[in-house]
């Protein structure tokens, strides 16, 4: 345990065994005053009519055929036994799988080494750390299409390759089954870098100064105050940061959209490219339902599990 | 700080009943004609919003039957199909819309009628205005439901200048081999033939259609029948695999550009301007939008797509926009006569010309427009077939062929891996 929170928890424990004072009793019973919780009652009620509601109902189509428009049946499991016998849309699932993933590992590795770097010492740090976070701010579908720009036959990437006698590197980038994906992820990880840099810095901030310099006279080297210091103190940024990234990369959409359309011939299909397509394209509103729910419920599986993997063990 | 508990009380009961409120008002926003005897509404769709061809049909109507009030309500094009099929649901739909033939989009008679939303046409002789290869798309269960607003070449828009210029010549009577002849020198020159926007199913779709109406429907007008009674399917007809190989042979012999799997519709425009494709596959309108656009700089003429040697080259005539009735208008007379309103001769025509397109009804050569005099021998002859799309069972059939297309072109696929999901696409 470090230090800054063995005083921290010294702090709490104190407070905790002071003796609780006893609760005023209201003068009258229907007296009230700010801070009570019902005063955000009508936002709950909102947010509970407006937004779980409608994700339940959406869940409850997941199991008929319904159009969009007119009648519907209940069809029991047979949404969801199409979408696991159906080639297209378990390689969808699986490119769901390779960018939630891929993202993940990129962006924060990425993002921590920009945020070590720029952490302290370097002059220009502020201007760098507001460079790095400028595509952070920018829509992701304008991003996509200066990306789609730069990766087309005849763009600007192709183009410096062959200036530069590399004419054997020009591919199709985004028409390249094997490069497509990689080049939506590259897209993705260069957008979102400058927002896991930023949350590492935060946890950064964090750090003694003292504390490393105390490491470096006991001749701890950098790798080893980096592993004993800077990780277990960053925890919680690390949770952030981790879950963050792996909700966003598994339902990516725009980028995909405005890159590849999820092609080519679906190859860069994700299940909520899918979604949009099973339900506002084809109006197959019950079977784009379903594949949301299955959307879903993989993100919510995955941050349970990375959210354990993460936790604070201290 | 408190308040009187009234007060407070209205206050925790005023904001959902004010959140209510404003959902509910958000939700009453009908188009509905009401009911007013002499108004009713129109919705259509349109992707400029300087276009005014239903505006001016609803002007003329309103000339013709003084008292009547026709109000008119533009909707984006990308957002047409979601917001008509949602008022529809809602019950507040136009009394009048504009629509999609077949089953394939949202906003479509098939989708539509099948749901029991739109009114049903009677007058019998609606029947005789619309050309019969169009009535399938139009009908539902053997009941017309609407009526197409013009016809359209879905084939080449070609620059026959350009192409000349640079010793290429393509006419109707040419055959697929005479195209794929001329590629390989065309492309020596840093050029193409043909653009394909590789990256928008759609178009990859447009252009495989166009094959398959001469090696699939020419030979077999009733195909779509014949696979709806599973009587055959995409995989068992060799007029499908002669299609797709055609698609294979003009990417093999350099017939597209560069880069063309990839491509999207910018690359179409850029490359059609800077003279560096002399043609690209999209329904026939589009040769006067550009035409429009470059204020008689360029001269586009509509093309039907050559049919592989030995199989006889059909026209695609696609007619899959029109007009529909609301089943629920409180006016359905005047809703019907204005839907026939708008095949009448004169409107027809009139509609037709301001969309560079080709008037609903018996057509003469001086009809059309001279994007158009190259295929009137073809146009008399009856030399086409309907846009088969328009009979098919759903979106997702189009789709499998647009990809799977693409994918013929990357390598991804194969002609029987494509003509299989768009067989399991059919059944789904």
């Amino acid at each position: 345990m470090t230090m800054i929170e063995s005083q921290g928890r010294a702090a709490n424990d104190r407070r905790s065994t002071e003796a609780p004072k006893p609760a005023r009793r209201p003068r009258s019973r229907y007296r009230v005053g700010y801070g009570y919780w019902w005063w955000a009652l009508p936002a709950v009620v909102l947010m509970i009519v407006l937004i779980y509601l409608a994700i339940a109902s959406g869940a409850f189509y997941a199991f008929t055929n319904w159009t969009g428009i007119g009648s519907f049946d209940f069809i029991g499991l047979k949404n969801f036994r199409r979408i696991f016998q159906t080639a297209e849309l378990t390689g969808a699932l699986k490119n769901s799988l390779i960018l939630g993933f891929g993202f993940l590992v990129f962006t924060n590795i990425l993002g921590l080494l920009f945020a070590l770097a720029l952490n302290r010492r370097l002059k220009t740090r502020h201007l760098l750390r507001v460079l790095l976070f400028m595509p952070v701010v920018i829509a992701p579908i304008a991003v996509s299409y200066i990306w789609k720009f730069i990766f087309a036959y005849e763009g600007p990437l192709n183009q410096v390759l062959g200036a530069i006698g590399l004419k054997s590197w020009q591919h199709d980038w985004l028409t390249d089954p094997k490069l497509a994906l990689a080049a939506v992820l590259v897209v993705m990880v260069w957008q979102n870098t400058g927002m896991v840099m930023v949350i590492y810095l935060a946890g950064l901030a964090t750090v003694p100064a003292e504390l490393e310099e105390a490491a470096a006279i006991d001749g701890a080297g950098a790798f080893r105050r980096f592993r004993a210091i800077t990780i277990p103190m960053i925890q919680p940024s690390i949770a952030i940061a981790t879950t963050l990234m792996l909700i966003q990369g598994f339902r990516i959409f725009d980028q995909v959209l405005a890159l590849t359309g999820g092609g080519p011939a679906g190859a860069t299909q994700t299940l909520a490219t899918e979604v949009y397509q099973q339900t506002f394209v084809f109006t197959n509103f019950g079977f784009g339902a379903a594949l949301a729910l299955v959307l879903s419920v993989l993100i919510f599986i995955v941050t349970i599990v990375q959210q354990y993997a993460t936790r604070d063990r201290t | 700080m408190t308040l009187p508990t009234t007060q407070r009380r209205s206050a925790v009961l005023a904001l959902p009943l004010a959140a209510a409120l404003m959902l509910a008002a958000c939700g009453s926003g009908g188009t509905n004609g009401g009911n007013d005897p002499h108004t009713i509404t129109l919705s259509y769709a349109s992707a400029n919003p300087t276009d005014q061809v239903y505006e001016v049909l609803a002007k003329d109507y309103m000339a013709a039957h003084p008292g009547v009030n026709i109000k008119t309500n533009r909707i984006a094009l990308n957002a047409a199909n979601q917001t008509l099929t949602t008022q529809m649901q809602a019950g507040n739909g136009p009394d009048v819309m504009w629509i999609n033939a077949g089953a394939g989009q949202a906003a479509s008679i098939g989708h539509l009628a099948k749901a029991g939303k739109l009114l049903p046409l009677t007058d019998p002789s609606l029947k005789s205005i619309i050309p019969a290869t169009e009535l399938e798309g139009y009908s539902s269960n053997g009941t017309l439901y609407g009526v197409p607003s013009s016809s359209m070449i879905s084939g080449i828009v070609y620059n026959d200048e350009v192409a000349k210029q640079n010793g290429v010549t393509i006419t109707p009577s040419s055959t697929l081999q005479d195209v794929i002849s001329q590629c390989g020198a065309v492309k020596a020159k840093g050029k193409a033939i043909f653009g394909l926007a590789g990256s928008i199913p759609e178009n990859s779709g447009i252009m495989a259609m166009e094959i398959a109406t001469s090696t699939v429907y020419g030979s077999n007008p009733n195909w779509n029948q014949d696979r709806a009674a599973d009587k055959t399917t995409f995989e068992n007809t060799p007029g499908w695999h002669q299609a797709l190989q055609a698609v294979i042979d003009l990417n093999k012999s350099g017939c597209f550009q560069a880069g063309a799997a990839g491509a999207g519709f910018d690359t179409l425009t850029n490359y059609e301007s800077q003279g560096k494709i002399f043609g690209f596959f999209a329904p026939s309108g589009a040769t006067k939008d550009i035409m429009d656009s470059a204020h008689g700089a360029v001269k586009l003429i509509a093309l039907p797509f050559p049919a592989p040697q030995g199989t006889k080259t059909y026209m695609t005539l696609s007619a899959d926009l029109g007009l529909a009735g609301n089943k629920n208008s409180k006016n359905p007379k005047l809703v019907e006569d204005f839907i026939k309103f708008s095949v009448s001769p004169a409107e027809a025509k009139k509609f037709a010309d301001a969309q560079g397109a080709i008037p609903i009804g018996n057509v003469d050569s001086s009809d059309l427009l001279p994007q158009y005099q190259k295929v009137a021998g073809l146009l008399k002859g009856q030399q086409y077939r309907p846009y088969g799309v328009d009979g098919w069972q759903n979106g997702q059939v189009y789709n499998a062929l647009g990809t799977g297309t693409t994918g013929l072109i990357t390598g991804q696929k194969s002609i029987d891996d494509v003509l299989k999901m768009m067989d399991a696409a059919w059944s789904s």
